[in-house]
C-alpha cells in the first residue's frame, strides 16, 4: 500500500504515489534553480509541466490510474537533466543545499547535532565550521587553560535551543520560506529513513 | 594513463562546441518549422525528433522562451480536443526576417565549409 497525492500538472489532475511525487517535485525544483531570469523561468516551467502532463496522460489507462515512480523516471529521462536543458545558456549554478542566500544567521544550540547540550553543533552551524573542530578546540582549551568547561556551561545556559523548524533554518542561515521548510523536511525525512535502513 | 589526461579537456571542448552548434541549428529549425505552420511545442518536438536533431525534449523550451522574449515568436492559447488548451507558437514579422537572414547565412556557411573540406 502506498500513499498518493493529487496534483495539478499543466491543468490536469493526477493521482501520484508519494515517492513519485517527491522525485517530480525535486526535478522541477532543480530545473527552476537553473534559470535566473524570472520571466524565462516561468515560461519554461509552465511548458515543461504541460509536456510532462501529456507524457503522463499517455501512460494512464482505464485500468491504471496512478502515476508511479517508474512513470516519473521515464518522463524525466525523455525530458532530460536540468543541466542538459539549461545547457550552455544556464548561467546560474545549480542549487546547492549549503549555499546561503543572505539569510541572517542566529546562534542556537543544535539538538540534532549534540554531544551534551548542542553548543558546539550550534556554533558550527553559526560559523559554518564542522562542529568536530569546535569540539576539539574546546577540549584543548579545557586542558590548556581550564576555561573550556566554564565557557561551555555558560553557553549551555545562555544560548537558546533551536526547537522549531524556523529556528533551525535561522541557525543555518537559510531564509525561512515555504520551499526551504519543504527542503528541510525532506532532509529530515531522508535522514530518518537512512538511520532506519542502517538499523535493519 | 597519460593519454586520458591530455585527451579529456579536448573531448570536453569538443562536446561544448557540438552543443553550441546543435543549439544554433535548433533555433534555425524552430523558426523554419513555424514558418510553414503555427504549432504547439509537441508538434515542433515531433518534427525535430523525426530528424534526430533533438536528444532530450527539455532543450526545446528554453529556446522557445528565448525566441519569444526576443520578439521572434508570439503565442496564443487554443482549445484542444484532447485535454487542456495548447500554447500555439507563431512567427512574428521580426521572426520572419530573422529566418530569412539565417537561411542565407546557412547557405553561405555550407558552401564555405564544403569548399574547405573538399580542397583538403
Amino acid at each position: 500500500m502506498k500513499k498518493t497525492f493529487s496534483v495539478n500538472l499543466g491543468n490536469r489532475v493526477y493521482n501520484i504515489d508519494d515517492d513519485a511525487y517527491m522525485r517530480l517535485k525535486e526535478y522541477l525544483d532543480r530545473i527552476e534553480s537553473y534559470f535566473s531570469d524570472e520571466k524565462e523561468r516561468e515560461d519554461i516551467i509552465n511548458d515543461i509541466e504541460m509536456r510532462l502532463s501529456e507524457l503522463f496522460s499517455e501512460r494512464l489507462t482505464a485500468s491504471r490510474q496512478v502515476i508511479t515512480l517508474a512513470d516519473v523516471d521515464d518522463s524525466i529521462r525523455i525530458m532530460g537533466d536540468p543541466s542538459e536543458i539549461g545547457g550552455v545558456k544556464g548561467k546560474s549554478e545549480p542549487f546547492k543545499s549549503h549555499e546561503r542566500y543572505g539569510g541572517r544567521r542566529r546562534l542556537y544550540r543544535d539538538p540534532d547535532n549534540r554531544v551534551f547540550g548542542g553548543v558546539c553543533g550550534g556554533l558550527g552551524a553559526y560559523l559554518d565550521v564542522d562542529p568536530v573542530i569546535i569540539r576539539i578546540i574546546l577540549v584543548v582549551l579545557f586542558f590548556a587553560f581550564g576555561v573550556g568547561l566554564l565557557v561551555y556551561l555558560i553557553m549551555w545556559i545562555v544560548v537558546p535551543e533551536a526547537k522549531t523548524t524556523a529556528q533551525k533554518l535561522e541557525m543555518r542561515g537559510d531564509p525561512v520560506n515555504a520551499s526551504n521548510i519543504g527542503n528541510f523536511f525532506r532532509e529530515e525525512f531522508d535522514s530518518v529513513k537512512n538511520s532506519f535502513k542502517r538499523k535493519k | 594513463m597519460l593519454y586520458t589526461l591530455t585527451e579529456k579537456p579536448n573531448t570536453m571542448d569538443f562536446e561544448n562546441a557540438k552543443a553550441q552548434m546543435r543549439k544554433g541549428v535548433l533555433e534555425f529549425c524552430i523558426l523554419s518549422i513555424l514558418s510553414k505552420n503555427d504549432a504547439y511545442a509537441t508538434d515542433i518536438l515531433n518534427t525535430l525528433k523525426k530528424s534526430e536533431l533533438i536528444v532530450v525534449e527539455g532543450t526545446l523550451y528554453p529556446l522557445l522562451s528565448r525566441q519569444k522574449n526576443a520578439g521572434l515568436l508570439s503565442y496564443r492559447w487554443e482549445e484542444s480536443t484532447q485535454g487542456p488548451p495548447r500554447k500555439y507558437y507563431a512567427l512574428t514579422d521580426k521572426g520572419k526576417e530573422a529566418l530569412h537572414e539565417l537561411e542565407s547565412s546557412w547557405k553561405e556557411l555550407i558552401e564555405a565549409v564544403d569548399s574547405i573540406i573538399s580542397s583538403n
